[in-house]
């Protein structure tokens, strides 16, 4: 029974961690007034250019350096990428759903013709995905003899801590210093930022490429865990799993990370619940559908109460109420 | 003259030039990509005109030519048509619908469930029109519960959307994996070609052609929804609202009911592509994916400047692309997904397209 | 200092917009530690100067110079340097921060966290406090803005440029949307302010309010500076001449009204905000056929409930609305447009205009399902042409499309026309208007009000809410004052001073009657 417990514990926080970065990502550009549907090719476009990174290091490196290296580059590439959006959303004006659609659809076409691009003509083989396994996982001696909350410090993937001391800084820049009070007033009223001499459309391009960044570091850990690899299979939905995380948490990053918890522990229990009524692993399918129906069933009750950014969706146009 | 004049400045005509210069700064930037791969961006358009046949090719395999060619490409076109229409109503009424994805999956799935379940007993032309109406029946309840949602709870139908695609997705891959799949090819069984709207592989004339019979029906649709849109009361309901909801509201529109008729035919429409993409273009579903063209879908609106008949132009142009390329790749062996590669572009030039053309000036 | 050095030059300045020169060749020089007030109708082009004082936009010609000195002002970063400070109209506060977080927005107090730098918030309260003692200026630094009351968001917005230490501090219609008690206590406010030594600049309309404070007084007319005047030594009328550029008066021509039989009437009608409090309190009146029933008060007061609720845009909460007898309180929009109502609302931007659809179109709003213009819900194409024409030709509405013209590139005045238009077409026995003249100049004014004498003289039944005092004395036949949801005061036009509407309005006479 214990065995379960680890295991639905183990797994949910790996599934939860990389969740929960991104939905802070959505939360700073959302916060900022840009609507953001585009972390999913964020994270999708940050795990290619890290894999890419890794499995090119790999070559001439052993050890832990080329997965921390990979992270490094998944968050450039997501942050590059994602300048791409606030560049549509705030310089050209796009709408921003439209927008982030058409982020997703263009990450997607990029990475894979990419990826067999690359593996043709630097790594000398056909292939439409970089091949990474799992990332290596370590147990904190004394603290998981704990009796269940050891598992959390079970079989941990590194990637886990460096979200974790991640959050905590992106917390702290949001909630605690000018940047981010000036950044949740964007969201609120623009003009008032204006007036107050900051230039709206700086710090809403900062906020869309942060959440491009913290998205690369969640799409390289999909990358060394769930799939093992990075390919097209990195576009499962997350992203937008995420953003129905930050709703869920009222764009608040302490209950969008409980919200993560929620679904990564549905998910890994789910699964566990499956394995132990012997059912087949399609079934797995039924309980992934959980988080969807939360959120569905919270907004119709919470919607009034809910407020997103008031300013959510609106380009800012200097002089114009 | 004065058309001519109105199709460069007129305010009539904006929407157009705005795609029309979206089409042509992708196409550039896509010769560029090809040309920096070393291949020849002439030839490599010319292919994607001979993959869809427009163009002859200079050989064909076996029971092939240049007129199966486009039936095919006119089999691919079909649901692209509906799907862009379907995004193209909701937003004339001021909705983001970018549950199509969804609606496709619930049609296209509930079709298959029932024709499966009735199995021989229906002639051909009847479970064909059963599809279609199943279709129409599944999307439009789907897009009804978006406009539900948002009425009486004020739910964000993105958000809804978003919820609906991934619950539509799971659930119907636990089906099909756990009742309904295929052992060999691992998706789900097979529609029975008395129901699938696409006659497959038709000996006619020494040749081997897919006909599409939901392609006229697209193309009717989509003329008769511009009448709709522009010459009947409920279009210019759904209009006002989609322009200003205050005034809307103001003139004394019903808005619950407005949101609800709109929705519900956007989900219509969402479901007739479904059917016409999993009964028809394909006999069977992909099972832990969502139709990607659902969400292309709201670009090539976006293309054809919402229009139901410029739907059917970007629809024919991304067609083109997508159809076209896997003749292209296999002539200039370039990598297949160049073709989404350009698309995506053409999206992003038309997303801020609105900038290239400027935006209307006014007093006030 | 020398009485003669100005800390505030702006020379020669001249602002093109499409279609209009805001400002043509003004030059104004503001002293150090005067209260110096820009009057103006409306589009006479006291914002654009202001705004461009405030760098917000900048001049197509002419110079500005601060304290002597020539200077760029491109943004209102730079306006901030030289501390210039700007209460705009629509405040600029966020919405879900509290009053410090507001106050000290782009100019943070850091302290350190570790290493780390954060956001002060002690320091500021501390700072805010300090600050609002010393002026007088009455807020709780730790309010959260949303909570707050209109006069008490704009103590925050005087306080935002103290914390920056302007000293030159340009106030924008600032009492528009206060209450008499409110207005009194904002007066003493920027008397305060200059007793503290610093500049004020007033951008108003209402002439009472310069007597009351400015030292000085600039009037502009269509762009162009009419009159600099020494307020102490000239009279509200002189000044009242010189802002309209003729001889004021206040006669739309109009016959003796014939009253018929009530058209409407108001029962204990009450109607609730969001908050569940009575915007509408139990208000009874009637309005006969052949009458203008003028509602006067100060804004806010209830007066947009009362006509969405009579349009059937909001919910009555409580009594009836009963038109020609029949109780239309239940009503749906649509119905109580059939069964007679006709409303001109005070947004036509948002409200009364699809700003995106053609001219016709929006002529057509209320019609279009009508048997005349549709059979089994087709349209009538050739229908909406002809009556959209007619209704061009007849009201002179003045586009460069006739009706294919988009509506949204229209100028207000026609946008104006084309709401009144098809509200009056249809000929309804009540008609409602809802501040009909706000933002238009003076010739479309009177327009309007003879368009509105027009309708009582045909026999409509004329509701007319504004809150121009000049508007409803020039059109209406009986006065009503509306204060806090109630009416206060109900009398023929002709029984009441203006002092005495001045009074009700402020709440200090009446409230027993009903």
């Amino acid at each position: 029974m214990t065995e379960l417990l680890n295991m639905m514990i183990i797994d949910g926080l790996s599934f939860a961690l990389p969740l929960f970065i991104m939905a802070i990502g959505g939360i700073y550009s959302e916060k900022s007034g840009i609507t953001n549907l585009a972390l999913e090719g964020f994270q999708g476009v940050g795990a290619f250019t890290g894999a890419f990174a890794a499995v090119f290091l790999a070559q001439s490196m052993t050890g832990a350096l080329p997965y921390y290296v990979s992270f490094l580059c998944a968050i450039i590439g997501g942050g590059v990428f994602a300048l791409l959006h606030a560049l549509l959303c705030i310089r050209f004006r796009a709408n921003q759903v439209i927008s982030g659609v058409v982020m997703n659809i263009l990450a997607m076409a990029m990475t894979t013709f990419l990826t067999k691009r690359i593996n043709a003509a630097v790594f000398g083989h056909a292939g439409n995905k970089f091949l990474l396994g799992t990332s290596a996982r370590f147990t904190v001696p004394v603290l998981s003899d704990i009796p269940v909350l050891g598992a959390v410090f079970t079989d941990v993937y590194p990637f886990e801590v460096i979200i974790l001391v991640v959050a905590v800084v992106m917390s702290y820049v949001l909630y605690r210093t000018p940047f981010g009070l000036r950044l949740r007033a964007c969201g609120d009223n623009p003009h008032s930022v204006d007036a107050a001499g900051v230039d709206v459309n700086r710090v809403r391009s900062v906020a869309v490429v942060i959440s491009g960044c913290l998205s690369g570091i969640a799409g390289m850990s999909f990358a060394y865990s769930i799939s093992a690899n990075f390919s097209a299979d990195i576009y499962l939905g997350y992203g937008y799993l995420s953003i129905a995380a930050l709703i869920f948490g009222n764009w608040t990053i302490l209950p969008a990370f409980g919200a993560c918890l929620l679904f990564g522990l549905a998910r890994s229990g789910g699964t566990v619940l499956i394995q132990q009524l012997g059912l087949p692993s399609s079934y797995n399918d039924l309980v992934r559908i959980l988080p969807y129906v939360l959120t569905l069933v919270l907004l119709i009750f919470f919607s009034r109460s809910n407020r997103s950014p008031r300013a959510l969706g609106e380009p800012y146009e200097k002089g114009k109420r | 003259m004065r058309l001519l004049r109105s199709l460069f400045f007129g305010d009539r005509f904006r929407m157009l030039r705005a795609s029309f210069w979206a089409l042509l700064f992708s196409l550039a930037a896509g010769a560029v990509i090809l040309f920096l791969m070393g291949k020849d961006p002439v030839s490599a358009y010319a292919n994607l005109l001979q993959g869809s046949g427009l163009l002859p090719k200079v050989k064909y395999a076996g029971r092939q030519n240049q007129l199966t060619d486009f039936l095919s490409f006119l089999d691919a076109m079909t649901p692209m048509v509906f799907a862009s229409l379907s995004v193209a109503v909701a937003l004339r009424s001021g909705f983001f619908n970018i549950g199509v994805p969804g609606q496709m999956l619930a049609a296209g799935f509930c079709a298959h469930i029932v024709t499966a379940a009735l199995g021989n007993v229906l002639p051909s032309p009847l479970a064909k029109l059963l599809v279609l109406v199943i279709g129409i029946a599944a999307g439009a309840a789907m897009g009804a519960f978006m406009g539900w949602l948002k009425d009486r709870f004020n739910v964000n139908e993105v958000v809804t959307s978003i919820m609906l695609n991934s619950i539509a997705m799971y659930l119907i891959t636990f089906y099909i994996n756990t009742f309904y799949v295929d052992p060999v090819s691992r998706q789900s069984r097979a529609i029975s070609d008395a129901a699938r709207l696409t006659l497959s592989g038709v000996r006619t004339h020494g040749m081997k052609a897919d006909f599409a019979l939901a392609f006229p029906l697209a193309i009717l649709v989509a003329f008769l929804l511009r009448t709709f849109l522009d010459r009947t009361t409920y279009g210019f309901e759904i209009r006002a609202l989609g322009l200003s909801r205050g005034a809307a509201r103001y003139a004394g529109i019903s808005l619950s009911r407005t949101t609800l008729l709109t929705m519900a035919l956007s989900g219509a429409l969402g479901g007739l592509a479904g059917v016409a993409y999993f009964c028809g273009y394909f006999a069977s579903i992909q099972p832990g994916t969502v139709p990607g063209m659902g969400f292309d879908a709201i670009a090539v609106a976006l293309l054809g400047g919402n229009h139901a008949l410029g739907c059917i132009l970007a629809s024919f142009l991304i067609t083109v692309i997508s159809k076209g390329s896997v003749y292209m790749s296999s002539r200039l062996s370039v990598e297949p997904e160049i073709a989404s590669l350009i698309t995506s572009v053409i999206l992003i030039f038309s997303a801020c397209s609105a900038s290239f053309v400027g935006r209307r000036g006014g007093h006030d | 200092m020398n009485e003669q050095e100005f800390i505030v030059e702006m020379r020669g300045i001249t602002k093109r917009f499409p279609g209009i020169t805001a400002n043509d060749g003004v030059s104004i020089q503001i002293r150090k530690g005067e209260i110096y007030a820009i009057l103006g109708e409306n589009g006479a082009g006291k914002s654009t100067l202001m705004s461009m004082l405030f760098g917000m936009i900048e001049p197509d010609e002419g110079e500005i110079f601060i304290r002597g000195k020539r200077e760029r002002i491109d943004s209102p970063r730079r306006a901030t340097q030289l501390s210039i400070g700007m209460v705009h109209q629509h405040f600029r506060l966020v919405s879900n921060y509290t009053v410090a977080e507001n106050i000290i927005l782009g100019m943070e107090p850091e302290k350190k966290c570790g290493p780390f730098p954060m956001v002060d918030i002690a320091g500021a309260n501390a700072k805010v406090a300090a600050l609002s003692e010393r002026y007088g200026l009455q807020v709780d630094p730790t309010d959260v803005i949303e909570d707050l009351n209109v006069a008490t968001r704009q103590r925050v917005e005087i306080l935002k440029m103290l914390y920056r230490e302007a000293e030159i501090l340009i106030f924008d219609e600032p009492t528009a949307v206060l209450t008499p008690q409110e207005i009194a206590a904002f007066l003493d406010i920027v008397r305060g302010l200059r007793d503290q030594g610093k500049t004020v600049i007033l951008i108003t309309h209402k002439l009472e309010e310069i007597k009351q404070v400015a030292d000085r007084c600039a009037i502009l007319n269509r762009g162009k500076l009419i009159s600099v005047m020494d307020v102490a030594s000239s009279t509200t009328s002189d000044m009242a001449r010189m802002m309209v550029g003729h001889e004021v008066s206040f006669s739309t021509p109009k016959a003796p009204p014939h009253f018929g039989s009530p058209v409407l009437r108001l029962e204990n009608l009450t109607v609730k905000n969001a908050a569940g409090f009575n915007s509408v309190n139990s208000v009874s009146f009637e309005v006969r056929a052949g009458e203008v029933l003028g509602i006067a008060g100060v804004s806010g007061n209830g007066q947009n409930e009362l006509a969405d609720a009579i349009a059937g845009l909001q919910r009555c909460h409580g009594g009836k609305i009963i038109l020609n007898g029949r109780d239309i309180s239940n009503l749906s929009i649509r119905e109580r447009v059939e069964a007679g109502v006709a409303y001109i609302p005070e947004d036509r931007h948002n409200v009364g205009l699809v700003l995106d659809f053609t001219l016709r179109d929006n002529l057509m709003l209320k019609q279009y399902y009508r048997a005349r213009f549709a059979h089994r819900h087709v349209m009538d194409e050739i229908a909406f042409d002809e009556y959209g024409k007619e209704l061009i030709g007849r009201y002179d509405i003045r586009s460069n499309q006739g009706d294919a013209t988009i509506t949204r590139s229209m100028s207000g005045g026609n946008q104006q026309k084309a709401v009144i238009a098809r509200e009056l077409d249809l000929k309804t026995p009540l008609v409602v208007f809802m501040q009909p003249t706000r933002g238009l100049d003076a010739g479309a004014v009177s327009n309007i009000h003879r368009q509105i004498i027009a309708e009582r003289d045909r026999g409509a039944a004329v509701l007319l809410i504004s809150l121009d005092l000049d508007e409803i004395l020039d059109c209406s036949d009986t006065i009503a004052i509306i204060f806090q949801g109630h009416i206060n005061k109900i009398a023929p036009a002709a029984s009441l001073t203006v002092e005495e509407i001045g009074l009700y309005m402020m709440g200090v006479k009446g409230g027993e009657a009903a």
